[in-house]
């Protein structure tokens, strides 16, 4: 829609000083983000596709995955909030009950792939990640429903624990080998996992026996909270819409009665990870609107989306706020798809193009990633 | 009539007196021709007393004396010549083409629209005649520059009702973008320059319309900083802006963030438009209000006003391209009535045979 007046003899020049310098000042080559300091601000790193596959089984938003397939490469933007958190990663004391991070902003800035940065860097560390993609998954559209075999009054989620089993056994494989369970668990009448079996074992039984995944997912929260306060190994639980556990979901009991959080099975155990009362580790969260159930469109703060309830239980945590993108920021993601040509639009490359795509996106880095897309 | 009839008679009667009885029967034959006697069905000729005609010819003579009046005429020496319009009585049209032999003065007379034709024949000359200027340019060894695109700026070519008054003959379509390609034609070679005045013929220059210019002076508030307000107004929807200068391409709607009320990226193309097209995206804040209406209706209302606020920032050329591009115009339409019988405004109910 951009029209030229023929007798406007003004002509504005916008002084980009990004153009100036070479179109590589985008990227940089420290593809561990252990290193990313405020140095790299603003810069894309790359993660190598078979390190893609093995940490973020799950995870990865959907877009994001496309787009890893169209550019036939991983690359995420090193931000300040993300630095920030590496910072507080860094200076932990494990000997502490392990802290809460709260990632929260407005939708489509960038929490969730904040969120990833830090497993890719939790993982690059050694750590053991129980990464969560979605929680909101869990309390909405769900097929099956069992009751609970262990607990009467709780319910079963066997196909969503069973993926997520699976794909916690892709990403941490070489870790869930080593640590050997401390307790027998009978699982049903004829199955059974002794003590001292490596904790794989009853990951693989969970995945096989899909009746009993729910209770393998529980048993395994539990070995891993009381053997990481030994310092054996460190655990980041990262966990995408922590504001699903509290709340309501949209799932009905055979009753028709509403079930609330507390009676799913996973939803509790859950919340017992994200207690801060084991240490060895931290806990990184995102609340989330865009997934969520009966909350208004509009709302981003803790409070809003976590509610009293959710509130109370998290309190005490570190809150992080994911801004939209700076100005810097926006330059950088903008070079980024010139250079991968995305933008196939000619007047893309115009300052006036440029200055079309900021106003029109606001800043905010999914639309701008839904309009780069449409041109 | 009957006196007539008595006339004969009585002419009969005389003759009739001194001849034997074959006058008699000729008599009787005229006697009894009644079909010319009963006519009183049909109107005789019309017969005026002479009252009746004196006082018509007063007022006739006093219409011609207001008549002389309102033309400005002398009333004593105002006759019917004075009215008549020569050009309207004589046509040009109907001036006689042809001859006391017969023959027609013009050679293109057979074609049926010679004038038409005639018009072609002369631009082709012309056209050859620039070609011809053109080659000896050439020959001389100057190659002949491109001044005459300038001139076109400003003025069209004529319609099709004005070739049809200019040459008083009837066109069609394809007579006319005939013409007028031969016209570009001899436009668009590079010395068409020496047949200015000719070409000036068949343009007509556009009327600039003097619009209303909207011109409310900026005003400014504690700050320094410049500001204006627009109103604007679409389908239901009512919008007033207030837009301030040095800004940074902040725009908030009834207090809330545009991408957060406007999640729909057209709106938001919509409330680009005014600042974009005068090359001010990201210099300008803005702070709306909009009641009423819909989604894409409190879009279009915001864009009024907001193309509105502008005219106070900008130059005269520049309202008057904002005008052109219709960012200043008020959307008309309304949603039309239901009418009875129908389902909808337009929409009729399903229509069944039987």
């Amino acid at each position: 829609i951009t029209a030229r007046i023929c007798l406007n003899g003004i002509v504005n020049q916008d002084v980009q000083i990004a153009e100036e310098k070479p179109r590589a000042i985008f990227r940089t080559s420290e593809s561990n983000p252990a290193n990313h300091t405020e140095q790299h601000d603003c810069q894309h790193y790359s993660i190598p596709l078979e390190e893609v596959k093995v940490i973020f089984p799950h995870g990865l938003p959907r877009r994001f995955k496309e787009q890893i397939e169209t550019f036939k490469e991983a690359c995420l933007m090193v931000r300040k909030p993300a630095v920030e958190l590496f910072g507080y990663l860094k200076s932990t004391n494990f000997a502490q009950p392990a802290i809460r991070y709260v990632l929260y902003g407005e939708s489509g800035t960038g929490k969730t792939m904040t969120l990833c940065h830090a497993v890719h860097y939790c993982a690059k560390q050694g750590w053991l990640v129980l990464h969560i993609p979605d929680a909101h998954l869990l309390v909405k559209n769900c097929k099956q429903l069992l009751q609970s075999s262990y607990k009467t009054e709780r319910i079963d989620q066997p196909l969503q624990a069973s993926a997520w089993l699976k794909n916690f056994r892709t990403s941490n494989e070489h870790l869930l080998r080593e640590i050997k369970t401390q307790q027998k668990y009978t699982w049903n009448k004829w199955d059974s996992t002794e003590e001292g079996r490596p904790l794989v074992e009853m990951v693989e039984q969970g995945i096989t026996r899909m009746k009993t995944a729910t209770d393998v997912v529980g048993a395994v929260l539990k070995e891993l909270k009381r053997q990481c306060s030994l310092g054996s190994f460190k655990l980041l639980v990262a966990v995408d819409g922590v504001n699903a556990f509290w709340g309501k979901t949209t799932l009905r009991k055979r009753d028709k009665t509403l079930v609330s959080p507390e009676e799913l099975a996973l939803v509790h155990n859950l919340r017992k990870m994200v207690m801060n009362d084991w240490s060895g580790g931290a806990i990184v969260t995102t609340i989330c609107q865009t997934g969520s159930v009966f909350k208004p469109r509009l709302a981003y703060l803790p409070h809003e989306l976590l509610g009293d309830e959710g509130f109370s239980a998290l309190e005490p945590f570190v809150p992080i706020q994911v801004p939209k993108y700076s100005e810097k920021e926006f330059e950088s993601c903008y070079q980024y798809y010139l250079d991968r040509k995305w933008l196939q639009h000619e007047k893309a490359r115009t300052p006036d193009g440029r200055a079309e795509l900021l106003f029109l996106s606001g800043a905010n880095p999914a639309q701008l990633e839904r309009l780069a897309a449409m041109l | 009539m009957a006196a007539a009839v008595r006339r004969v008679l009585w002419l009969s009667g005389v003759s009739g007196a001194a001849r034997a009885r074959p006058g008699a029967q000729t008599l009787r034959l005229i006697c009894t021709s009644t079909a010319v006697q009963n006519r009183s069905h049909i109107p005789g000729p019309p017969v005026y007393t002479q009252d009746f005609i004196k006082e018509q010819t007063e007022e006739f003579n006093l219409g011609k004396r207001h008549l002389a009046n309102m033309m400005g005429e002398d009333p004593e020496t105002f006759t019917q010549e004075d009215i008549d319009d020569p050009k309207e009585l004589f046509p040009s049209k109907s001036v006689c083409q042809w001859g006391e032999d017969g023959r027609p003065f013009h050679f293109l007379f057979y074609t049926g629209s010679q004038s038409y034709y005639s018009l072609l024949h002369e631009i082709y000359a012309k056209l050859l005649r620039i070609q011809k200027y053109e080659d000896e340019m050439r020959a001389q060894g100057s190659f002949p520059g491109t001044g005459n695109e300038l001139k076109l700026i400003g003025s069209r070519w004529l319609i099709k009702e004005e070739l049809e008054e200019m040459l008083l003959d009837k066109l069609s379509d394809q007579d006319y973008s005939l013409c007028i390609r031969l016209l570009e034609r001899l436009v668009a070679s590079p010395c068409s320059g020496i047949e200015e005045e000719y070409m000036a013929k068949f343009r007509r220059g556009y009327v600039v319309q003097v619009q209303r210019f909207m011109n409310e002076p900026l005003q400014y508030d504690e700050q320094g900083v410049a500001f204006s307000t627009g109103e604007g107004k679409r389908k239901t929807a009512r919008a007033t802006v207030i837009v301030y200068d040095n800004g940074s391409g902040k725009i908030t709607v009834n207090g809330v963030h545009y991408i957060h009320y406007f999640p729909i990226l057209q709106d938001r193309e919509q409330l680009m438009f005014p600042a974009q097209f005068l090359d001010r995206l990201g210099k300008l804040d803005m702070v709306c209000t909009v009641s009423g209406g819909g989604r894409s209706s409190q879009a279009g209302a915001i864009r009024l006003a907001i193309a509105r606020a502008l005219t106070s920032f900008s130059t005269k050329n520049e309202v008057e391209c904002m005008r052109q591009a219709g960012l200043l115009t008020s959307d008309p339409r309304l949603k039309e009535r239901k009418k009875p019988g129908q389902e909808g405004a337009r929409r009729k109910f399903t229509w069944k045979k039987r």
